[in-house]
């Protein structure tokens, strides 16, 4: 921690410390409860497709990604052709791309052992809560890996509880679960909301991420939307630093 | 199904191809030089993704869910508290749903 006076982050004063991961993995606490809970609900689906625990457990751990393992796993039962496998998850993990890029200004000067394990451990969730803690002056990595780790535990903890349970568990949606990842945007939404300067970005980003939505349901939803916000603000740019 | 290597194969494919994307554009940055124009539209990304992960919500218009986003923005304008906020957000959808809403 250092005590100097709040200044906006230069690629200079990025660290990746221990205080930063565990920072991480406390903040990452509520999220992990939503992603446990995910988790079962694909290891549930994975034993109605006759998956053995290892399959499940070894697709949850590789790719990392609920709904692009739901579809893949749907494709696969049907066709068991690997290209449109393939094809499904870099459709639905599409957003990814952004995600990495959007963290280049403050990983980009680290090494790659410690990047690329932290990029690794990249979900939806900690990446929000990641930018939202860096766009208040964040500058320690560490709190990128430690609240990515911190829901990839409970990701596989969820997987081997859906596959040996099976459906015996109760549905989630009743307790509101399935509502969590919304919940916690809104609430970082407001969060990192600067005012009037994010009104033409964020607007264009909605009206694009409705009428995706409406055609293309599923995994192009979010990316249309962060590509339309980040191309409003790079055309509507007027020159001056935003911090 | 059974484990057939063809299934260990395409889940190691698949792994891969989940990893270039997290990997992809992080990599992709390094030979693009990062302009204040640039990082405008790569600071304006996070608000944009989180908005489109509202939007099927929005879309469907269901009111627990839209009164809970409602109700997410205030916890967490009073508070701060993204915990505290996204919290109270899944208590209205639950009692929501317990209501038949």
């Amino acid at each position: 921690m250092n005590m100097q006076p709040p200044a906006p982050p230069t690629a200079s004063d990025v660290t990746f410390t221990r205080a930063g991961i565990v920072a991480g993995l406390i903040a990452g606490q509520t999220l992990a409860a939503g992603v446990l809970v995910y988790g079962i609900v694909f290891g549930v689906l994975a034993s109605e497709a006759k998956l053995t625990a290892l399959e499940a457990l070894l697709m949850s751990g590789s790719i990392y990604s609920g709904t692009a393992q739901m579809a893949a796993l749907q494709g696969w039962a049907h066709t068991r052709l690997l290209l449109p496998a393939i094809a499904t998850i870099l459709i639905m993990n599409a957003r990814y791309v952004l995600y990495g890029a959007a963290l280049r200004p403050w990983l980009g000067t680290l090494p790659a052992h410690v990047t690329y394990p932290t990029l690794f451990f990249l979900g939806d969730g900690n990446w929000a809560l990641s930018m939202q803690r860096r766009a208040s002056g964040e500058v320690d990595a560490g709190f990128v890996f430690g609240s990515g780790v911190v829901m990839f535990v409970p990701w596989l903890v969820g997987t081997a509880i859906g596959v040996l349970v099976g459906s015996a568990i109760p549905d989630p949606a009743r307790f509101g679960l399935d509502f969590m990842l919304v919940a916690f945007s809104m609430a970082l939404a407001v969060s990192v909301w600067r005012g009037r300067s994010d009104l033409r970005a964020a607007g264009a980003a909605l009206v694009a991420a409705l009428v995706v939505n409406n055609f293309f349901p599923g995994g192009w939803t979010i990316v249309i939307a962060g590509l339309t916000g980040a191309l409003v603000a790079y055309v509507t740019f007027d020159g001056e630093a935003r911090t | 199904m059974n484990t057939t290597p063809d299934f260990l194969l395409a889940i190691a494919a698949m792994g891969l191809a989940a990893f270039a994307c997290r990997a992809g554009g992080f990599l992709m940055m390094r030979y693009v030089p990062v302009t204040p124009r640039l990082e405008a539209a790569l600071k304006a990304i996070p608000l944009a993704v989180m908005i489109g992960i509202m939007a099927p919500v929005l879309a469907r218009g269901r009111f627990p869910e839209i009164f809970a986003l409602v109700i997410i923005a205030a916890v967490m304008r009073a508070t701060r508290s993204d915990f505290a906020a996204a919290l109270s957000g899944v208590a209205v959808v639950a009692m929501g749903r317990a209501f038949g809403l």
